[in-house]
Formats: C-alpha cells, structure tokens, sequence
C-alpha cells in the first residue's frame, strides 16, 4: 500500500531495469539485474557491501553506461542517454560519500538545484537588473519553501563545508528536493548518521512523498529504517537479486539471511522459523 | 568596526541578494569609485598614463582569467595569445576603417572561436595536461602570429595603430584614454561580480568543484566548460584590443609572449583565485611592485652609501619579487583578496571576537 491507499501493483511504473549487466575488468558487478519501481512508492535497494548497488544507481542516472539490458524511465528508454539529459526527465539524487561544492554557502548549493529550471546565459549575468533578477528571486522563493521544509533557516548562510555532517546530507536531500523531481534516488542517505538524525532524515523521506509527491529509491544499510519507511524491497548479492517484497518478507529469506550472516546462520534461522 | 553589520534587517530577498549588502561596503566602493573617475583632476598626467591606465588594462585582462581560473577551475597558460589575437584582429580592422566598437566585439569574437578550440581539451584532460595544452595555444599563436606576413607584418615589425575614436570621442588624449579603459574595466568587474550571484556563475562553480554532482544536477559539463572558455577568452579579446588602442598605440608579436600570460597568471594567483577584488591588488603588486623595490634600492644604496654594483641592483627587486609570489603561494594561496576578507570579518564583530565565523 502507498500513500493514498491504492495497491502498489496497480500504478504505473516509474523505472524498470531490465537485465542490467555492468562489469569492471574482470569483475561482474551486476549480472542482470532487473527491478521496477512504481509510482509513489518507497523502493528499498539494499545488499551486502560491494553488491552492486551504487552501481545500479550509476546505470539508471546515467554515469556507467550498462553493457546489456535496458533503463526505462517513465516509459522511455534512457539506456544510454548522458546524465544531465536523465536529470531534466525529473530524476534528482544524492551521494553516498556528499557531493556538495565546497566554498559555496548552503543558499547556493541548494540554489544549484534550480538549475534546469533556470535559463543561464552570460549577458543575463552582465544585465542582471534587467534579465536575471526576477528568475533568480522566484527561485529563491521556492528554495526558501524547502530550506523551511527541511528546517535550515538557520544555517542557509554558512559555508556549506564546516557544518556538521548530519545537516550536510540533510542540504544534499533539499538540494535534490527543489529541483522538483519525480523520482528521486537517494543513496544511503543515513550513512554516519546517530539515531536522532537518522529519525530526522527519515520523516523528511516520508514527508517528501506525502506533500510532494515523489517516488523514491533508496540505498540503506540500516535494516530498521528500511523495514520501517520502504513498501517494497530488492535485495542484491553479487550483482544478482536474490530477494524482493515487502521489506520484512523480503529481507527474511534464507539467501539474504546467508549473503549477510553465512549459510550456518541461516540455518539455525530457519530452524528458528519452523519451530 | 566600521563594517557593522548588526541592526541590518533585509526585507526583500532583492536586498539581500544586492551586491554589498553593508552599507559601509556600499560607501567604500563608490568613494572608491569617485576617486577613480576624479583622478584625472587629481593626478599628473605621468601617473595617469604610466600607472593608472596600464592598472586598469591590466586589471580587466585578470578578471577575465579568473573567470576561467577562479570560476570554473581550468587553468590557462595562454592568455596572452588570446589577448594577442584580439589585439590583432581589432587593429586590422580599425587600420580598414571599421569604427573601434565593432572591432572591439570582433576581436573579441575572434578570440573567443580560436580560445574555445584550444578549450575543447580541458574536456579530456585536467590540471598539469590542460596546462600544457593551453601553454601549446600561445606558442602556436605566437608563431602563427609572427611568421605570417599578413598579420603582423613580418616577424620584426610594428603596426602603428591610427587615431580612433570610442562614441564619438577621440581617444587621443590621455584623459579620454584613461576614462575608456576605466568604463571597460568597470563593466568587466559588474559582469565578475554578477557571476556570483547568478544560476550561470553557479553552474560554473558546480562543474569546478566537482562535475559529476553537477551532471545530475541537470549542469552539461560539456556546455559549462565551453562556456567558460568563450566567455573568458571573449573578455581577453576585448581587453587586448583595448591593450592595443589606449596603451600600446603600435603592437608587435612580442608583446604577446608567454611573459603576459605569465603575468596574468600571477595577477590571479597573488591577487585571489574567484575573487573580484583580487585581480584589482594582484595587477597593483605586479606591475608596481618591480618599480617600487627598484627605488627603493636606489634609495638604501645612496643613503647609506653602499656601492652596489649596477648588475645586482637591476636584479635584486627581481628577487625580491619572486620570493614575494612564493611567500603567497605558501603562506595565503588565496591571495591579497583573502588577506582583506580576513581584516573585513574581524572588523564586522570587533570587538566581539568570538562572534566570528
């Protein structure tokens, strides 16, 4: 069930891979890897370290073009489109490892965002009066309704690089937020994060599909914000899926529980299940 | 101090996105500025044409540098050559009877379309490589340049450049030179300073600091990087006729050496990388800091009766100015701009010194 109580099966799909293959060298990172996600939902993207999640993500937005298969995203194919082109198709995300531009205040990071819904132009920049300022001020607009959202009234001044981590990601998700996606690719957003930031980060993910409507991927390690916030789950072990369903379906089957603890643990915790 | 900015409340995201938002910064640039545009009045001629004029040219060619350089992160060895082939381009012109305006925007036309195919390499390589690339750009030019006849003449010779005129004004006199290159050099720093506050200087400082974030963020790398190319070699072009017409008054290959660019380069470095303040006390120290020391020497010898030979006095303000570039790279990589914000942030909150941040 989503948002607004209309069976998750039903609504349209938002991005369908269909039998990826990407390797490094010699390296199989994904060996068809096939998943859809529909519209609304909040899609868990979760597996062992080294499993080919990022990777997967590197495929839809488009940085590592796949060897085989194919991307759709809303019902047109982006396999091998270039990723700026895929981010004016309304996907926004962030970074495992932050990606904000340093030297730069919050404000402006987060004014970056609105980049494909502005027209830049070097003599709008020379005749600022006269053909940039009113774009720039009804973007900042809509920047300020997020930075209210995301509750960083506070710090929007500050050089981006000396606040503490947590708010950082938490300006990377508003950066991704005001460029107005419809699907957004959020890539282990609560990465070094302490449970009330975790807590945080974790409404504003619900928040942001209630109030704005968007479909959501997400990469997280923590299996309790997975099990808590995601309606459905894909589990990835070398490159392959081994699992998928509702989180806590998905995340109990056997080849899960082995790809993470080990065949023993896995049978003790089948044993477990059936007495 | 004087700075204060407590019991300052914007209202409107206009005031506080205008370009000094303080008020006293407001009152030192256009004091500045008063004192620019009454110098004629103020200063001897020799001044004038010796020091201002060369400062303003010089000034205007580092702020386009640093567009590229600060702006959007790609080195330039050859920023002369740019300049060089809108010196070239606009003098011919202007020698054929086009008005100087026109010829102005061409040369810098035509800077900008040979600058963005030496560009076009900063799209596979970065740091050192592009370094050579843009290094190979004025070799190229400079010998293009002095090996064609057509261009310059014959590899010794000097074009004379005939009397012009900016709307309709005649730029013969020092003090109508001296107001064209100032006008020239205030609309280049408006554009600098606009950079940063615009979606256009944005993206140029996305695609600098890191371009994959950019990508996602809907930014061509490609595009950017051109861009920031053309704009910036466009600016030189320009700043190169204007080199020409106001204070060269006849040009020659080698005035366009790796030297200028060099130079240039070292405007950026010492002044500030990305600041708009910076070109303008990087050209200061450059270009007067030489003449200074050179005095200066004069004035310890002769006051203290030592007798320097006249070799090492020529060398030593060469040496001193070298350690001085050195001292900055490693003691404030961000230059003299940096060293001013450093006294303006301490006078904002003085003397509440732990309200800095």
């Amino acid at each position: 069930m989503t948002a607004n109580g209309t069976p998750s099966s039903d609504r349209p799909i938002v991005l369908a891979c269909d039998a990826i293959e990407r390797s490094f060298g010699g390296l199989k990172a994904l060996k068809g890897a096939t998943l859809n996600v529909r519209e609304g939902e909040i899609f868990g993207l979760v597996g062992p370290n080294g499993s080919g999640k990022t990777t997967l993500v590197n495929v839809v937005t488009g940085f590592y073009p796949p060897e085989a298969g194919t991307v759709t995203l809303f019902g047109e194919n982006i396999t091998h489109v270039a990723p700026h082109r895929i981010a004016r198709k309304g996907v926004a995300r962030t970074f495992q490892n932050l990606a904000l531009f340093k030297g730069m205040s919050v404000l402006d990071n987060i004014l970056i965002g609105r980049h494909t819904h502005m027209h830049p132009s070097a003599l709008g920049t020379l005749f600022y009066w006269w053909w940039a300022q009113r774009e720039e001020l009804a973007n900042r607009r809509i920047v300020e309704e997020v930075i209210e959202f995301m509750q960083l009234q506070d710090i929007r001044d500050e050089p981006v690089d000396v606040i503490p981590l947590g708010l950082q990601k938490r300006v990377e998700l508003a950066r991704a937020l005001v460029a107005e996606p419809r699907f957004l690719i959020l890539d282990e957003p609560m990465a070094g994060m302490n449970q009330e930031e975790k807590e945080y980060i974790a409404r504003f993910i619900l928040d942001a599909r209630e109030e704005r409507g968007v479909t959501i991927l997400i990469i997280e390690h923590h299996m309790d914000v997975v099990t808590a916030i995601c309606d459905r789950v894909v589990v990835l072990s070398y490159g392959e899926i081994i699992s998928e369903g509702p989180p806590q379906e998905a995340i109990a089957h056997p080849k899960v529980v082995s790809a993470y603890l080990g065949e023993r643990a896995a049978k003790r915790h089948q044993q477990q299940v059936a007495s | 101090m004087f700075y204060r900015r407590a019991g300052i409340r914007h209202t409107r995201y206009q005031d506080e996105r205008q370009l000094f938002p303080l008020g006293f910064d407001r009152f030192l640039i256009l004091s500045v500025l008063a004192l620019l545009i009454a110098a004629p009045f103020l200063l001897d001629r020799f001044y004038l044409a010796g020091y201002l004029i060369p400062w303003l040219i010089w000034t205007s060619a580092a702020l386009g540098l640093n567009l590229l350089m600060g702006g959007a992160g790609q080195i330039h060895l050859g920023y002369g050559a740019v300049m060089a082939i809108g010196a070239y381009t606009s003098v011919h012109l202007v020698r054929a009877g086009v008005p100087l305006e026109f010829a102005m925007i061409a040369g810098g036309l035509m800077s900008a379309s040979i600058g963005i195919v030496f560009g076009a390499a900063a799209l596979r390589v970065k740091g050192i490589y592009l370094a050579m690339a843009t290094l190979a750009m004025q070799y190229i030019v400079d010998f293009v340049i002095s090996q064609t006849p057509a261009i310059s003449g014959g590899s010794l010779a000097t074009i004379q450049v005939p009397p012009v005129s900016f709307l309709g004004i005649s730029l013969r006199g020092d003090t109508e030179t001296y107001y064209f290159a100032l006008f020239v050099c205030f609309l280049i720093a408006l554009f600098m300073l606009n950079v940063g506050r615009t979606s256009f200087g944005r993206a140029l400082a996305a695609v600098r600091e890191k371009d994959y974030a950019a990508q996602i963020l809907g930014v061509s790398v490609f595009k950017y990087k051109l861009l920031a190319f053309w704009v910036s070699s466009f600016i030189g072009g320009v700043v190169g006729s204007v080199l020409a017409v106001c204070y060269l008054r006849a040009i020659s290959p080698d005035q366009f050496h790796i030297e200028l660019s060099i130079q240039l380069l070292a405007m950026v470095i010492v002044g500030g990388l990305g600041s708009v303040l910076g070109p303008f006390f990087g050209a200061a120290l450059i270009l007067f800091a030489p003449i200074v020391l050179n005095n200066l020497t004069g004035l310890v010898a002769t006051s203290f009766g030592l007798a320097i030979p006249i070799d090492l006095r020529a060398h030593i303000p060469l040496i001193a100015y070298g350690a001085l570039v050195i001292g900055f790279l490693l003691y404030e990589p961000l230059g003299l701009a940096k060293i001013y914000s450093n006294l303006r942030n301490y006078m904002l909150v003085w003397p509440f010194r732990h309200a800095q941040r």
